[in-house]
C-alpha cells in the first residue's frame, strides 16, 4: 500500500485544514427517505482528501453520523448490529468506563447531547466567520429544502487571533497541536516524533489501520468494522467532546502553588503539561522556553523520555507525557503504538487576556475531536487508563492533573532533583480545570460510502 | 523453584468439576454463579484471608476448537482454575485459607470432585496440593513486598504526599513540629484493608477496557 484514495476520504481525517474558523452542525433526521436525499444534495459539496496544491478553499464541509442517526436513516439491521458496541452505545453510556462522573456526568451535560437526539454532525472550517457563514447557510438551505434534517444545535469555535494571524494557543495559554501521529500512505509534512519509534530511535508512520477502516492496523490485523467493508473501508470514528474550560479556578490554582514553588510560575504551568506555553518541550529545554526549538519542526517533537526516567525534567504525570508516553513504559515504545489518536477541534469562547478578569462560567473551552479506528481501543483506552488512572505511569490512583475529574481531591507530583530551581513540588486538592459538556461517537464514513447511504445501497449480504 | 518468584509464590491449582447429569443447575453454573457475586475489592474472600496478591478464579469448560488447521481436542473435565500470588509458603497460606474463609472455599469447591471441606483443615491442605500444577512462569507486580508491607507502604505513600500538599511552604519549626506528629499519628493509623487502595470504578470489568 504506497497511497491512498484521497478522493475517497473525507477531507477531515486525511487533515488538519488549519482553517481559524469552524462550525459544527447537530442535524435530527425526520425521516430515513428524507434526510437520505439531504445526503444526495450534499454529497459532491464534502470536502476530501484531495490535495488542494496552493488552491485553499474558502471553506471546507464533512459529515458524520451517530449510530442513532444511521438507525434513522434505515441502514440494514444486519449492517447496524456489526458496529462495534462502544459505537452502537454512544458516548453517554460509556460514562462509567470514561470516568465521565462528577462534574462530567452525562446529568450536567448540555440539553443537545443529553437528550441523544444528534443524528449527523456536519462540521465546517473557514478561513473566516463570513465563509463558515456561507457554507453553513448553503447546508441549512439545503436541510430545509430536501425536509431531511431539523437543526438541533450548534458550536462555534475559532482559534485566537494576534495580530490578524491565527494562533494555535488554547485559553489556559498553551499552545495547543503538537502530537498528531503520521499513518502510512497519509501525505502530509510529517516530522520526527509523530509516528511510533523503531529501535534504532529513528520515527516511522503508524500503521493505516489506525486511522482508517479496511487497512491493516499495527497488529497487521484489519481493525472491527461494520459490514459490507465498501461501507466502513476509507471510513473511521470521531469522538465528539466539548470540554468546558474552568480560566478562573485555572489561573488561581496556578498562582497559588507558584506562590510556593521555587522555579517560578512559567516553570511550574510547563510541569503541568509538559511543554512551556509556547509550545517549547520541557524535556529538549528544562530551563526555560526557546522559540527556535517550539517553532523547528525537526525538534519541537523530536524527544523521547528515556534519559529522563525520574522525571526531573517533564514530569511523569505531565498531560503530554501522559496522553502520548512515547517510549515511557519501555520496549522501545511499542506498547502505546495501538492507542494513539488524531486530534481536532478548535478553541471556543473568548480569550482573555493574562490579568484580565475572567469567571469559571463563561462559555469557554475546547472543541475535542478524535479520530480513530477502535473507539474502544485508542480513544477509551486513553481516557480511562492514561487520564483517569494512573498505573501505567506508576503514578497509583492519580488522575491527569489538566483533564482529570478530580473533585477537589486531585494530586499531581512534580518530580524534581536537587538544583534549587528545580525542586520536587506535591500539588494537591486538584479541582477540575476542564469539564465535559457533553459530545457523542460518530462514524465518518467514506464518499463512496456516503453515496451508498443516500441511494440507500447498503446491503450486508 | 519455578513456583517461586523472589519471595512471592505463584499457585496453580486445577481442581476437575463434578460431572452429574441430574444436578441442575450443573455443578460448573454453580460454581460460576457464585463467583460472578463476589466482590473483587476489600469484601472479597481474598481480601479477607490473608497472604494474597493477586488471586483468580476461572471455571473452564473444555478447549474450544477454533477450525481448520486446528485438530479437534477436548479435556476429561471440566476444572476450576484457581490462581494465586501469595505471600510465603504454600502450607502456611492454605491454612490461612481454611481457617478465615472456610465457607466462601466449601461454596466453591463443594462442585469438585473429592473435596474433604475446609473444616478439615489437614485434608483440605492435601487435597490443594493434590491438585496443584507447576506454574513454571508467572508475572507478579509486587516488588518482592509482602501484602503487610505493601498495604502499608501505600498508606504511608498517601499520607505522606498528602503531608507534603499541605506543608509546602511552610516555616522549619511549623514543619518539625507538625511532622512530629504527623509520625504519630501514621504509627497509630490501623492497616488499611487489602482490596481498597484502588480506584473507585462504577464497572467491574477489572480493569482494561476491552
Amino acid at each position: 500500500m504506497s497511497k491512498l484514495n484521497e478522493t475517497d476520504i473525507q477531507g477531515f481525517v486525511l487533515r488538519g485544514y488549519n482553517l481559524p474558523v469552524a462550525r459544527y452542525l447537530f442535524l435530527h433526521f425526520e425521516g430515513a427517505k428524507h434526510a437520505r436525499s439531504l445526503i444526495a444534495r450534499l454529497l459532491g459539496h464534502v470536502t476530501t482528501g484531495q490535495r488542494w496544491d496552493g488552491a485553499k478553499p474558502q471553506s471546507t464541509m464533512n459529515i458524520a453520523f451517530s449510530q442513532r442517526g444511521l438507525e434513522r436513516l434505515e441502514l440494514p439491521d444486519a449492517t447496524l448490529l456489526t458496529f462495534p458496541v462502544e459505537f452502537q452505545q454512544g458516548m453517554k453510556h460509556r460514562a462509567g468506563i470514561l470516568g465521565d462522573d462528577g462534574l462530567n456526568a452525562p446529568e450536567r451535560w448540555d440539553e443537545v447531547w443529553r437528550a441523544e437526539r444528534v443524528h449527523a454532525w456536519i462540521g465546517v472550517n473557514g478561513l473566516n466567520a463570513e465563509a463558515v457563514e456561507a457554507r453553513c447557510a448553503e447546508v441549512l438551505q439545503a436541510m430545509s429544502e430536501t425536509g431531511g434534517a431539523i437543526l438541533l444545535g450548534s458550536q462555534d469555535a475559532a482559534a485566537e487571533m494576534v495580530n490578524g494571524r491565527p494562533t494555535t494557543s488554547e485559553h489556559f495559554g498553551y499552545t495547543d497541536g503538537f502530537g498528531n501521529p503520521d499513518y502510512l500512505g497519509v501525505e502530509r509534512s510529517s516530522q520526527p516524533g509523530q509516528g511510533k519509534l523503531l529501535p534504532d530511535g529513528t520515527w516511522a508512520p503508524l500503521a493505516t489501520g489506525e486511522l482508517l477502516l479496511g487497512y491493516a492496523d499495527e497488529a497487521g490485523e484489519l481493525p472491527v468494522a461494520p459490514v459490507p467493508h465498501l461501507l466502513a473501508s476509507n471510513g473511521t470514528f470521531m469522538v465528539y467532546r466539548k470540554l468546558h474550560q474552568n480560566l478562573a479556578t485555572f489561573r488561581a490554582y496556578l498562582d497559588k502553588q507558584a506562590a510556593l514553588y521555587p522555579g517560578g510560575k512559567e516553570k511550574l504551568a510547563a510541569k503541568f503539561i509538559g511543554r512551556w506555553r509556547d509550545g517549547t518541550p520541557l524535556e529538549l529545554s528544562p530551563d526555560g522556553p526557546n522559540p527556535s526549538i517550539a517553532q523547528d519542526s525537526l525538534r519541537s517533537t523530536n524527544f523521547t523520555y528515556s534519559a529522563d526516567a525520574d522525571g526531573a525534567r517533564c514530569p511523569i504525570g505531565a498531560h503530554l507525557r501522559r496522553v502520548h508516553p512515547r517510549d515511557s513504559f519501555g520496549f522501545n515504545g511499542r506498547l502505546i503504538n495501538r492507542r494513539r489518536i488524531t486530534r481536532r477541534g478548535l478553541p471556543y469562547g473568548r480569550f482573555a487576556a493574562e490579568g484580565e478578569p475572567v469567571s469559571d462560567s463563561e462559555e469557554r473551552g475546547v472543541i475535542f475531536m478524535a479520530l480513530n479506528a477502535s473507539l474502544s481501543r485508542q480513544f477509551e483506552f486513553v481516557q480511562q487508563q492514561w487520564i483517569q488512572y494512573g498505573n501505567d505511569a506508576r503514578l497509583g490512583n492519580d488522575k491527569d492533573m489538566l483533564i482529570g475529574s478530580h473533585g477537589g481531591r486531585g494530586r499531581f507530583m512534580v518530580q524534581g532533583d536537587a538544583t534549587t530551581t528545580n525542586p520536587p513540588f506535591m500539588c494537591g486538592n486538584l479541582p477540575d480545570f476542564v469539564e465535559l459538556r457533553g459530545g457523542e461517537y460518530f462514524f465518518l464514513p467514506s464518499i463512496t460510502a456516503l453515496g451508498m447511504i443516500a441511494m440507500g445501497l447498503v446491503d450486508p449480504r | 523453584m519455578p513456583n517461586k518468584n523472589g519471595s512471592v509464590y505463584g499457585l496453580t491449582i486445577l481442581s476437575p468439576i463434578i460431572e452429574d447429569e441430574k444436578a441442575t443447575p450443573s455443578h460448573d453454573l454453580q460454581i460460576r454463579n457464585y463467583l460472578s457475586k463476589l466482590s473483587t475489592r476489600e469484601d472479597s474472600p481474598f481480601a479477607l484471608a490473608p497472604g494474597t496478591h493477586l488471586a483468580r478464579l476461572v471455571v473452564m469448560d473444555d478447549v474450544i476448537y477454533v477450525g481448520m488447521p486446528a485438530c479437534e481436542e477436548h479435556l476429561k473435565s471440566k476444572y476450576l482454575i484457581f490462581e494465586s500470588n501469595l505471600d510465603g509458603d504454600l502450607d502456611g497460606y492454605l491454612n490461612g485459607l481454611a481457617a478465615s474463609i472456610p465457607e466462601h472455599l466449601d461454596a466453591i469447591w463443594q462442585h469438585c470432585v473429592g473435596y474433604p471441606g475446609a473444616g478439615s483443615r489437614r485434608a483440605f491442605v492435601d487435597y490443594m496440593k493434590a491438585c496443584q500444577i507447576e506454574t513454571t512462569f508467572f508475572f507478579a507486580a509486587v516488588n518482592d513486598k509482602s501484602v503487610t508491607e505493601t498495604l502499608r507502604a501505600l498508606q504511608t505513600q498517601t499520607a505522606v504526599t498528602d503531608f507534603i500538599a499541605r506543608h509546602q511552604g511552610a516555616d522549619a519549626s511549623t514543619l518539625q513540629r507538625d511532622f512530629i506528629a504527623f509520625l504519630g499519628y501514621l504509627k497509630s493509623l490501623p492497616l488499611p484493608k487489602a482490596g481498597s487502595m484502588g480506584p473507585h470504578r462504577p464497572i467491574e470489568t477489572g480493569g482494561r477496557n476491552e
